[in-house]
C-alpha cells in the first residue's frame, strides 16, 4: 500500500506498522511533520525505521512506531541476541547500560558483556587502544573495578585494569620497584580512607589547629599523587571523601572545626583548590550529596567485605570515574539549537501574539521559561554557542527577540536563526556548514517529541532533548544532561559568539569583494607565533582534544601531557593566535614537531575551522620552514591520518608545497626539502618567539 | 510464608541475577555453581533484600551453609526477630 497518497486520517498509526512507499526518508518525514501540525492526528508522533530499499521499483518499506510504543530491549531481549550471536547486542548492552539505576542491574549486564567477549561475539568497532587504568585504595575495589570496567568497555573506550592490594596504596606508590610501576598506567584512580580523615586530637581543640591538621591531611593525599604522577607520568582521579549521614555532634557537628563533617569539609575543599593540572577530583561528596548520606553509607557492607559504600553510590562512583576518564580524550558539545513556542517561552507567538506569550515575572510559568532563558545566557557566557531552530515565519519569531521586554535572550546572543517551515534535522544541517562544524557537536532541545524524533532520525549524530510539558524541569534537565561541561575555562570561551558573528560580518565583507588578495588585505591580520607556555596550555588542550576537521593526525593530548612538551629540547611546539579589524579570534592553531638528525617531523597540525582559508596555514609552513633552517634541518616531514572528519585536509601537504613520500587512501606521508623551498607571502602581520 | 514459598520466590531472583539459572533446591549451595562468585553474590544479595524487602544483620549471610538455612534467615528476618 502507498500509505501515505491515502487520505491524512488513515495514516495515522496506532501500533508498529509497515509501510512501503515511494517516498524518501526525508520526504516522509516532512509529510508526517505537516500531518503532525494539524489536529486530526490520532496518535502524535511515530518512530520511522528504513527497513529496505527495493532498487528496482525504488520503494521502501519502513516500519512506523508511535512514540510511547515500548519496543525497546529489556535484559531478556539481549539475553536472546547474545544467544543468537547477534551483533546488535553490542549497542543493546551499551544503551542499557547507559540507562541502569540499579547496582544489580548494572552487574548482570557486566555478567552478560564477559559472556559475550568469551562466546567470541563479534563487535563492530574494535579499533581503539585499550587504556590502562590502576585502582588504588584503602577499600576493597571489588566489585568496583567490575562496573568500572563495564563502563569503560560498553562507552567505546577498552580498558587495562590493574587493582591495587586492600589498603596497601602507601607503599604501592612509595615503594619504586612495586607492581604499580611496572603496570606503567595511564591513569590511577586512588581511594584515600575515608576511616583515617579525621582530627586525631581532642574535639575541644581550637580552629586553627583543627584547620591546620585538615590542611596537613590533604597535602599529604596531594603529596602521594604528586609521587605516583612523577613516577608513572600517569594522570591522577582522587575520589574525595563523603560526608557522615548521621545525626552524631548535634549543632556542633557545623560549628566544630574538629567534627568528622566539618573535618572532611575542609580536606575535600583543599583538594579541590590545590589540585595540580594532571589531577581530576572525582567529587564523591557531591555525588553522596545528590543521592542522599543515608542511602550511601553502608556500614555492613564494610565490616563484612570492606565496601566504601552503599551499592547504589558505588555505580554513581564508577559512572563518575569512568567519565572523568573518557573525557580525557573527547570534547563536549559546541552548539545549543533551540525551539522556540513552549521552549524559549510559554505559548505559539503565531497564535496568541507578542503579548500573549508566556515569559517573565507576571506569572509561575513565565518565570520558569525567564529562569530557563537566563542559564541558557550562562551557558553562552561559557562559550557555548546558541542557535535558534524553530517551526515559525521568521519575522514573527524575531519579533519576540527584538521587542518583547521581558526576553532574557537577545538576537546577538545566537550564531543562527533558522524559524521557516523546513525540517529540523535540515536546518541543523545547515546550521552546521555554516559554522564550519560538525553535526556532531550539536544538542537540539525541544518540547515536541515529533520534532526531536525528526532530528533523532535524520540527524542522528545530533543529542536531543525531549523537555516535555513542564517548564520547570527545563533547567534541571539541560544541568543534567552533562553536555556542555567544560574540562577548564579559558577566557576565550566568553567570547566565542562574539568571534563567530564577526566571522558572519567577514563572509559579508567577503561575498561583496571580488578578489580574495584584497578582501584579505582588507581584514588587516595580525598572527603572535608563540611556543608553549604554561599559560596557554589549557586552550592548547583544549583544542588538541576538540578540533576534528582540520587535523592532520588527529593525536590527542592532555593537559598533562601538553604542559610535559614545554621546554623539551627536541620538541618544537607552538601556537598560533589570530586578531583583525573585525576582532580577536585568539588561539586557533596549534603545531607540534620533532627534531630528528636535519629533519623535523609534524607530529600535530590542527587549526580551527573558523580561520580557514585565511593564509594561517601557508604562514605556519612558513614559520616552521623558518625555524626548521634557524635548527640546522634540511627537510620537514608531514603525515596525514584520515579520520571520518578531516577529508578537509587530505591533500593539505601537497598544496603546501611538499613532496609526496607515501600515500594510501587512509594516510600520506610528505616531505618538504628546505634547500629549494621560498616561502609564501600572506596577508597577514606576525610576530614570533620560535 | 514457608520455607518452600520463600524458595519459589528465590527461583525469581536467581533467574535475574545468573544468567544460567541453577534450579533453587535446599541443598543449593554456591560451590555447586560457578556463576556464584563473589560478585554475583553481593549482587544476589542485594537484590533478595529488595525482593524481600529485608535487611539482613553483618555477618549472618555467612553463616548459612545452603540455601535451605539461607530460606530460613530470610523467614526470621520476614518474622522482625
Amino acid at each position: 500500500m502507498d500509505a501515505l497518497s491515502r487520505q491524512p486520517e488513515d495514516v495515522a498509526v496506532l501500533e508498529p506498522a509497515v509501510v512501503v512507499t515511494r517516498l524518501k526518508p526525508s520526504k516522509l518525514a516532512k509529510i508526517r511533520a505537516n500531518y503532525l501540525g494539524a489536529e486530526w492526528i490520532l496518535v502524535p508522533d511515530f518512530r520511522i525505521r528504513l527497513l529496505e530499499v527495493d532498487d528496482s521499483n525504488a520503494r521502501r518499506r519502513y516500519r512506523l512506531t508511535p512514540v510511547g510504543w515500548n519496543s525497546d530491549m529489556d535484559l531478556g531481549g539481549i539475553k536472546g541476541l547474545l544467544a543468537e550471536q547477534d551483533e546488535r547486542f553490542w549497542g543493546e548492552l551499551s544503551a542499557l547500560t547507559s540507562q541502569a539505576a540499579r547496582f544489580e542491574e548494572v552487574i548482570s549486564l557486566s555478567v552478560l558483556r564477559r559472556r559475550a567477549i568469551s562466546s567470541g561475539l563479534q563487535r563492530g568497532t574494535g579499533d581503539v587502544p585499550p587504556q590502562r587504568i590502576a585502582i588504588l585504595g584503602a577499600c576493597s575495589l571489588y566489585p568496583l573495578h567490575e562496573i568500572l570496567t563495564h563502563f569503560l568497555e560498553t562507552s567505546g573506550n577498552p580498558s587495562c585494569l590493574f587493582r591495587g592490594e586492600y589498603d596497601n596504596y602507601i607503599s604501592e606508590i612509595m615503594e619504586a620497584e612495586s607492581p604499580l610501576f611496572r603496570f606503567k598506567p595511564d591513569v590511577i584512580i586512588l581511594l584515600p580512607s575515608l576511616q583515617r580523615c579525621k582530627f586525631t586530637g581532642a574535639l575541644t581543640a581550637d580552629p586553627d589547629t583543627a584547620r591546620a591538621a585538615a590542611c596537613n591531611h590533604a597535602s599529604g593525599i596531594l603529596d602521594l599523587c604528586r609521587t605516583a604522577h612523577e613516577r608513572t607520568g600517569a594522570e591522577m582521579i582522587l575520589v574525595n571523601f563523603m560526608l557522615p549521614g548521621r545525626h552524631d555532634l548535634g549543632e556542633l557537628r557545623s560549628r566544630l572545626l574538629t567534627s568528622d563533617w566539618n573535618f572532611r569539609k575542609i580536606v575535600n575543599l583543599e583538594l579541590a583548590l590545590r589540585a595540580p593540572q594532571y589531577l581530576r577530583i572525582c567529587d564523591l561528596e557531591f555525588l553522596t550529596n545528590r543521592r542522599g548520606a543515608l542511602e550511601s553509607e553502608d556500614a555492613r557492607g564494610w565490616f563484612e567485605t570492606k565496601q566504601p559504600c552503599s551499592p547504589e553510590l558505588l555505580v554513581d562512583l564508577c559512572r563518575e570515574a569512568a567519565r572523568l576518564i573518557n573525557d580525557r580524550r573527547a570534547a563536549p558539545k559546541k552548539v545549543l539549537a533551540l525551539d522556540l513556542d513552549n521552549t524559549l517561552w510559554g505559548g505559539v507567538v503565531a497564535d496568541d501574539g507578542l503579548q500573549g506569550i508566556e515569559i517573565g515575572d507576571t506569572s509561575a510559568r513565565g518565570e520558569a521559561f525567564k529562569a530557563f532563558q537566563k542559564y541558557i545566557l550562562s551557558l553562552k557566557e561559557r562559550g557555548v554557542l546558541l542557535a535558534v531552530c524553530s517551526k515559525n515565519d521568521h519575522e514573527r519569531a524575531i519579533e519576540v527577540f527584538e521587542k518583547h521586554p521581558e526576553m532574557v535572550l537577545r538576537d546577538a546572543d545566537f550564531v543562527a536563526f533558522k524559524a521557516n517551515w523546513e525540517p529540523k534535522s535540515d536546518n541543523i544541517r545547515r546550521i552546521a556548514l555554516e559554522l564550519n562544524l560538525g553535526a556532531d557537536s550539536f544538542v537540539f532541545v525541544d518540547d515536541n517529541p515529533a520534532e526531536v524524533e525528526i532530528v533523532r532520525q535524520f540527524a542522528p549524530e545530533v543529542t536531543t532533548i525531549l523537555l516535555g510539558p513542564d517548564p520547570a524541569t527545563y533547567v534541571s534537565q539541560l544541568q543534567d544532561c552533562r553536555m556542555f561541561e567544560p574540562r577548564t575555562l579559558t577566557a576565550e570561551d566568553s567570547q566565542r559568539t562574539i568571534q563567530y558573528r564577526a566571522e558572519q560580518e567577514r563572509v559579508a565583507v567577503l561575498s561583496s569583494a571580488t578578489d580574495m588578495g584584497v578582501y584579505l588585505e582588507s581584514l588587516q591580520m595580525h598572527a603572535d607565533i608563540a611556543v608553549f607556555n604554561h599559560i596557554d596550555a589549557p586552550r592548547i588542550a583544549q583544542l588538541i582534544n576538540k578540533s576534528n576537521q582540520f587535523n592532520l593526525t588527529t593525536r590527542r593530548r592532555s593537559e598533562a601531557e601538553v604542559m610535559q612538551l614545554i621546554g623539551c629540547d627536541t620538541v618544537l611546539a607552538f601556537s598560533v593566535r589570530l586578531r583583525d579589524r573585525f576582532g580577536d579570534h585568539g588561539l586557533i592553531s596549534v603545531v607540534i614537531t620533532e627534531k630528528q638528525d636535519q629533519e623535523l617531523t609534524i607530529d600535530t597540525w590542527l587549526m580551527s575551522c573558523r580561520v580557514l582559508k585565511r593564509q594561517v596555514e601557508e604562514l605556519v609552513i612558513g614559520e616552521l620552514s623558518r625555524a626548521a633552517l634557524a635548527r640546522d634541518c634540511r627537510r620537514i616531514r608531514g603525515v596525514y591520518l584520515r579520520t571520518a572528519k578531516n577529508d578537509m585536509v587530505a591533500d593539505l601537504y601537497p598544496r603546501m608545497g611538499f613532496e609526496p613520500v607515501r600515500v594510501a587512501p587512509e594516510c600520506g606521508e610528505y616531505v618538504l626539502d628546505l634547500n629549494n623551498y621560498i616561502p609564501v607571502t600572506t596577508k597577514i602581520m606576525s610576530t614570533s618567539n620560535l | 510464608m514457608t520455607q518452600a514459598e520463600v524458595i519459589t520466590k528465590l527461583q525469581d531472583v536467581f533467574d535475574e541475577v545468573f544468567l544460567a539459572p541453577p534450579k533453587v533446591t535446599p541443598a543449593l549451595s554456591a560451590k555447586d555453581v560457578s556463576e556464584w562468585d563473589s560478585l554475583t553474590h553481593i549482587s544476589l544479595m542485594v537484590a533478595v533484600e529488595r525482593t524481600f524487602g529485608i535487611r539482613f544483620r553483618v555477618g549472618e549471610v555467612e553463616a548459612t551453609n545452603n540455601v535451605g538455612e539461607f530460606a530460613d534467615l530470610i523467614l526470621l528476618r520476614l518474622k522482625g526477630a
